[in-house]
């Protein structure tokens, strides 16, 4: 008597239960932590639209001024909760290299306001209101930063808010120069 | 002493829940036996009620433990203070994990009272003696008496096992370490209780639905018989909800009142289901439609409030509403929800194709339309899900932690209530079986001219300078204007209408119907408040040294200074700021605040507010000195009051709809 339409939401909880359950065992054992992402982009040239600034400055190209240093690209948004929670991180960083800003999907007034209560560690701030830049990053969603090499190439990708685990990954880059 | 009374009455209550979970099923089951099924389902009836009694026994003795500031009790410890006002003291014993757990577990089982007191004359007939549908009617009632009891013996072991509130410390502190000092607030201590109210309410509409697949019976007399708790359990979640929004607006100070974080998605998706329901419900009561689809529904409602809770207990999913969270106990919720959600869908999913009947009706009738209603609303709460638990889902295949943000909901779950509110102004027009009302062509007419002019109205200030109302407004917003209007226009229209014919209902009809649309009206009026906030909305950041003066949206403000002010249990820097509407009106004065708790080492930002129904003044203090002054937020919000004023209307339309229900003719 079971029809194939009445076993969905059985079906659908079902996998929803599932997902709950890895969710929590991967909690509880510690293994899931943000981790670093395969990405299409490691060891090429990213793209460089040109974006426009917080305070309507026409667009610009954000990386060509910093080639030679390395350099950390973070997209964040000031409705984005994990992006309070990287805050402390990102100032901390701030001070042995150049941040650049990419704001997603919010507008420079939003942005100024976030930037005003959790600091602003950033050397240049581009606005993707669009989310046109998040785009041609391939960006899973923000928080997510890419560390460029001082050869203009991205070294790696990181999803979700920047944690000690990348602090002393990219502490340790910086010193070796790899 | 009154802990160790409240823990035996806990104990003891869950003990009962478990009898009251097998007596009145154990009655239902046999109904040849005549006599002794009555008297079991009797007794099933007085379980419930002493059963209720002793969880609300327990709950008054953490109330009292709080009140009386006994910190050899681990929660109140960790939770109170002795400098706290008595009615943080009162409304800290559910500000946190086990307190608000029992307080669940309190209205879970006053619903089980409701539905355990008896209707008719209590008479222990043998149930050959029994009309049929009294018959019928008990065996339904004993059945959802059971499932209640189910679901309430669950929670409290739950409680009792996993978050108990009674537990003693071996050596009690002299000062406990005060509450969330976020949490110190009128607002908090009248949404939670509200809040559950609708949550848990949804369990008795829940636990009907079972009792209707185990009986393998869902007529109209279900559906009649379920609708009371519906409708009870989605106007408190209306009111919980927009209690819950209203205090994240002046408490958080973040100037916005909803922010699709996860813990707020977890409300509004059991709302969007509860809503469903509510109109369904009317369907399979008045025509014997949409049984099935019923059933899932209210089977839906529960279990999105029990991942609700889950979202909120287990620590899950980041959100901004972290105040008590951990992952051990998430285990239980997830094997709670598992039974409690997963055996009701194995029985749907077994039952329920026995109850799909032909449709028997046009799409353009008002059946359809409410079909329609359901498709979106459904539609809307997948959404919500969808964008809750996919940063969830992409951790765990990726280990990515993101937010999708307003971003996706404006751009998905937005269009779909376009189309609600669209369908708001045409479904009550038409009539059961097919066709339309009455004059249905001239209230549309009325309704689509009213959207016409006035959205024409702000196309066309802003096409032509001199018109200019201050703001640029994007098409999205136009299409809400209209949208709005055309919901007000198509009520009013059909309300002039009618009067104008002398066609008015009498009796309860009236009421249902002036329900109806009072709670439509109420979404007329939460529209305006949201687009007026949205769209015509102003805010500043400055940096103010005292003397100082800023424009804003035709107001003048003006910053004094910030002085040391001292509360009961905490100290702040209160800015002096007067508002001043216009040149020749008096000034308003205003007193942002940022509280710091030494007790417990945090801070606060209180936000000051000038409300008026035309909109709310609104500023926030930030850090600075004197020397290099202050940052100060200010908005101006037109209408921002009549978001929670709507949805104020919404819920009593919905219970005034409630009064105005019709019995089922008794031979039924």
């Amino acid at each position: 008597m079971m029809r194939p339409l009445f076993v969905l939401p059985l079906a659908g909880f079902a996998l929803l239960l599932l997902l709950f359950a890895a969710g929590l065992y991967t909690q509880l054992s510690g293994s899931r932590q943000p981790d670093q992402l395969p990405s299409m982009l490691v060891g090429q040239l990213p793209p460089d639209r040109p974006l426009p600034g917080l305070n309507a400055e026409p667009p610009r190209r954000l990386l060509d001024a910093s080639r030679g240093d390395w350099l950390l690209v973070n997209f964040f948004a000031s409705w984005c909760a994990p992006c309070r929670a990287e805050a402390p991180a990102l100032a901390s960083l701030s001070e042995k290299m150049t941040i650049i800003g990419i704001a997603y999907k919010d507008k420079p007034l939003d942005t100024q306001k976030f930037l005003n209560q959790f600091g602003n560690p950033y050397r240049r701030i581009g606005v993707d209101l669009d989310g046109k830049a998040g785009l041609d990053w391939a960006i899973y969603g923000v928080p997510e930063s890419f560390l460029l090499a001082p050869d203009g190439r991205v070294v790696l990708r990181h999803a979700g808010p920047v944690d000690r685990a990348l602090l002393e990954d990219i502490e340790a880059r910086l010193e070796t120069g790899r | 002493m009154i802990a160790e009374l409240g823990h035996f009455a806990l104990i003891a209550a869950f003990v009962l829940a478990i009898a009251q979970a097998l007596v009145p099923l154990l009655g239902a089951s046999q109904r040849e036996a005549g006599l002794i099924a009555a008297r079991l389902m009797t007794v099933g009836r007085w379980l419930a009620l002493l059963s209720a009694g002793l969880v609300l026994a327990a709950f008054a003795a953490l109330v009292i433990s709080f009140i009386r500031s006994d910190f050899s009790l681990a929660l109140v410890a960790a939770h109170s203070h002795s400098a706290k006002p008595l009615i943080y003291k009162i409304s800290g014993s559910w500000g946190n994990h086990e307190g608000s757990l029992l307080l669940w577990c309190v209205i879970l089982a006053l619903f089980g009272a409701i539905m355990a007191r008896e209707r008719r004359p209590e008479q222990p007939l043998p149930a050959h003696l029994l009309p049929a549908h009294l018959l019928q009617a008990r065996l339904l009632q004993a059945r959802a008496i059971a499932v209640q009891g189910m679901i309430q013996a669950a929670f409290l072991a739950f409680s009792l096992f996993t978050s108990n509130p009674f537990l003693r410390l071996a050596a009690p502190p002299l000062e406990g370490r005060g509450l969330n000092p976020v949490l110190q607030d009128p607002g908090l201590a009248l949404h939670p209780p509200m809040l559950y109210l609708g949550y848990v309410g949804l369990s008795a509409s829940f636990a009907f639905a079972v009792a209707g697949l185990i009986g393998g019976r869902i007529d109209r007399a279900w559906a009649a018989a379920m609708r009371p708790y519906v409708t009870l359990a989605w106007a408190a979640l209306t009111c919980g909800i927009a209690l819950g929004s209203w205090w994240a607006y002046y408490e958080l100070g973040w100037g916005g009142w909803w922010f699709w974080d996860p813990v707020e998605n977890a409300s509004l998706m059991p709302w969007l289901a509860a809503t469903a329901l509510l109109h369904s419900v009317r369907v399979a009561e008045q025509r014997e439609q949409l049984k099935s689809w019923t059933v899932l529904l209210a089977i839906l409602g529960f279990s999105l409030s029990l991942l609700g809770t889950f979202i909120v207990r287990s620590g899950l999913l980041t959100s901004v509403h972290s105040f008590a969270s951990d992952p051990a106990r998430g285990l239980f919720i997830l094997l709670l929800l598992g039974l409690a959600i997963g055996l009701p869908l194995l029985l749907f999913a077994w039952r329920g194709p026995q109850l799909a009947a032909r449709a028997d009706f046009p799409p353009l009738s008002r059946e359809g339309a409410l079909i329609l209603n359901n498709i979106l609303l459904v539609s809307a709460s997948v959404i919500v899900l969808v964008g809750t638990f996919y940063p969830l889902a992409l951790e765990l295949v990726s280990g990515a932690r993101i937010t999708v943000g307003p971003p996706y909901f404006a751009a998905s779950f937005n269009p779909v209530m376009a189309l609600l509110v669209a369908a708001m102004g045409i479904g009550p027009l038409l009539v059961w079986r097919g066709g339309w009302r009455p004059r249905a062509g001239l209230t549309l007419l009325l309704a689509g001219g009213l959207a016409l002019i006035g959205t024409g109205f702000f196309l066309l200030s802003n096409l032509l300078p001199g018109l200019q109302i201050g703001h640029k407004i994007s098409p999205a917003g136009l299409a809400g204007i209209a949208l709005m209007l055309w919901l007000g226009g198509s009520i009013l229209a059909d309300i002039g209408l009618r009067w104008r014919a002398g066609s008015w209902p009498k009796g309860r009809a009236r009421r249902a119907l002036s329900g109806m649309w009072l709670a439509h009206f109420g979404m007329v009026v939460f529209l305006a408040g949201a687009l007026g906030e949205g769209l015509f909305g102003s805010e500043k950041i400055a940096r103010l040294t005292p003397g100082d003066t800023v424009q804003l949206a035709g107001r003048l403000w003006q910053f004094d200074q910030v002085v040391q002010t001292n509360g009961p249990n905490w100290t702040a820097r209160t800015a002096r700021l007067s508002v001043q509407a216009d040149p020749a009106g008096p000034a308003r004065q205003m007193r942002p605040q940022i509280r710091f708790y030494p007790a417990s080492q945090q801070s606060t930002t209180e936000a000051a507010i000038h409300s008026s129904v035309s909109g709310d003044d609104y500023a926030v203090l930030g850090e600075g000195s004197e020397e290099r002054g202050y940052i100060l937020r200010l908005y101006r919000k037109p209408l921002v009051g009549w978001i929670w004023f709507g949805s104020l209307l919404m819920a009593l339309g919905g219970l005034l709809a409630l009064s105005g229900r019709q019995k089922l003719p008794e031979a039924g």
